[in-house]
């Protein structure tokens, strides 16, 4: 019998992934991670990037933006502030977050909160623009 | 005898009123499927959050962080969340009242509220409690900013000292018939007791980057989610008795209009058999 991890992803708009896999990878902050069978407890913060899953040989990717990953008894939480799936990504709208970011940024009048905020965006924005490029 | 005009007269208002509740019943459905759908959505990432945090609070010290400090002080804050319109059932009442039965439990200066809602404030405002904030008209704008910007205020309350205890009370949506009264301690945040199992023992957790910072994040984060959450079921619960109490509104109006039109017949008929009578008396007697 194979060895299978139970993921599940959420994030405040609603519940992504609920099934079983046998392998996740993350973005981890301090550098991406895989997970397998039997994986030791982890607590862990996402930063914005790719999160993808292996099951029954085909891989599924999603693109998320900050968030937490758990893993106890071969459960994975991941609770993300945003996810989508590869295919759902609209490149327009991200460009355009992008540019918007990026022009705020270097204005300033902008304040330390406003900065950190802003600078959250642009990193989400280019994961999107990133992972999609492929497609 | 009843006059037929008055008769009438009424019929027309209770034909209005009905018209109105059964517009606002409409309009309670439509608005209940997106707020159904939102809290169906929230409550996932909710429980993930407080299962999360479960694990990571029963494995490491309660004075790692201000928020699960458990305090011998009596100083209660409650977070009541009503709505802003009536004409929903028991919707409101049954907040206020169990809102009042726990002040009781608490000398009265110990109580603080936090009042979201018009009709909590109504009543609140002139009662011998201090409030601290209320946030009237939440119902028209509220996001997941706003329950980040009372979670924070919440928080500062808190790990000032200015309270002990934090509860909020609020419907939780169970059905669209159905709310329930939830009154839940919010601060400090109380780990679940991990089940020792014979033989197993809690596993510390590999942390990265380290336990203080993802505690920290992990609580700022949960009682943003917990508010929102409780404001979402709040919202849900609304709508469902807003929907109920208009569409029992809507049939009573009904019932009603049934038996004032029996009325006015009956008392059509009686007219005219009235009439019918002096015409044929007043024939009689000119025939004599």
């Amino acid at each position: 019998m194979t060895q299978k991890l139970i993921l599940s992803i959420v994030t405040p708009e609603k519940q992504l992934v609920s099934e079983e896999v046998d392998q996740v990878n993350v973005p981890g902050t301090e550098g991406d991670m895989g997970i397998l069978y039997d994986h030791a407890p982890i607590l862990t913060v996402l930063r914005s990037g790719q999160l993808s899953y292996e099951k029954e040989g085909k891989t599924v990717v999603l693109v998320v933006s900050g968030g937490y990953l758990e893993v106890t008894d071969n459960r994975v939480t991941v609770m993300a502030e945003t996810g989508e799936f590869l295919k759902e990504i609209d490149r327009e709208r991200a460009e355009r977050a992008q540019a918007e970011a990026e022009k705020r940024l270097g204005e300033t009048d902008i304040s330390e909160e406003e900065y950190i905020e802003t600078q959250k965006k642009l990193f989400r924005a280019i994961a999107r623009l990133e992972n999609s490029e492929s497609n | 005898m009843p006059n037929l005009k008055d008769i009438k007269r009424r019929i027309r208002s209770v034909k209005n009123t009905q018209q109105i509740t059964k517009a606002m019943k409409l309009v309670a459905a439509s608005k209940l499927r997106k707020a159904q759908l939102a809290i169906l959505e929230a409550r996932p990432y909710a429980v993930k959050m407080m299962d999360v945090l479960n694990h990571l609070a029963a494995r490491c010290n309660s004075d790692l962080h201000p928020l699960l400090d458990e305090r011998e002080g009596n100083k209660h804050l409650f977070l009541i969340i009503t709505a802003d319109k009536g004409l929903c059932g028991g919707f409101n009442g049954s907040i206020i009242r169990k809102t009042a039965e726990h002040l009781k439990k608490n000398p009265q200066n110990e109580n603080s509220l936090i009042i979201a809602g018009k009709k909590g404030n109504d009543i609140f405002r002139n009662r011998p409690v201090n409030i601290v904030d209320d946030h009237i008209g939440w119902t028209k704008d509220f996001n997941y900013l706003k329950a980040q910007e009372i979670g924070e205020s919440l928080a500062t309350l808190f790990s000032e000292k200015k309270v002990d205890k934090v509860f909020m009370i609020y419907n939780e949506f169970k059905s669209v018939m159905a709310q329930e009264v939830i009154v839940e301690q919010l601060l400090p945040v109380v780990p679940e007791k991990l089940e020792h199992k014979e033989g197993s023992f809690a596993v510390d957790y590999i942390y990265e980057p380290d336990e203080e910072a993802i505690l920290d994040g992990l609580l700022k984060r949960y009682m943003t989610v917990e508010v929102c959450r409780a404001f979402l079921e709040s919202s849900a619960s609304e709508h469902g008795a807003r929907m109920t109490a208009m569409d029992s509104a809507t049939r009573n109006a009904g019932e009603m209009i049934g038996a004032l039109t029996l009325t006015y017949n009956q008392a059509r008929q009686a007219y005219i058999t009235k009439e019918l009578i002096e015409i044929v008396n007043g024939a009689e007697a000119l025939k004599g």
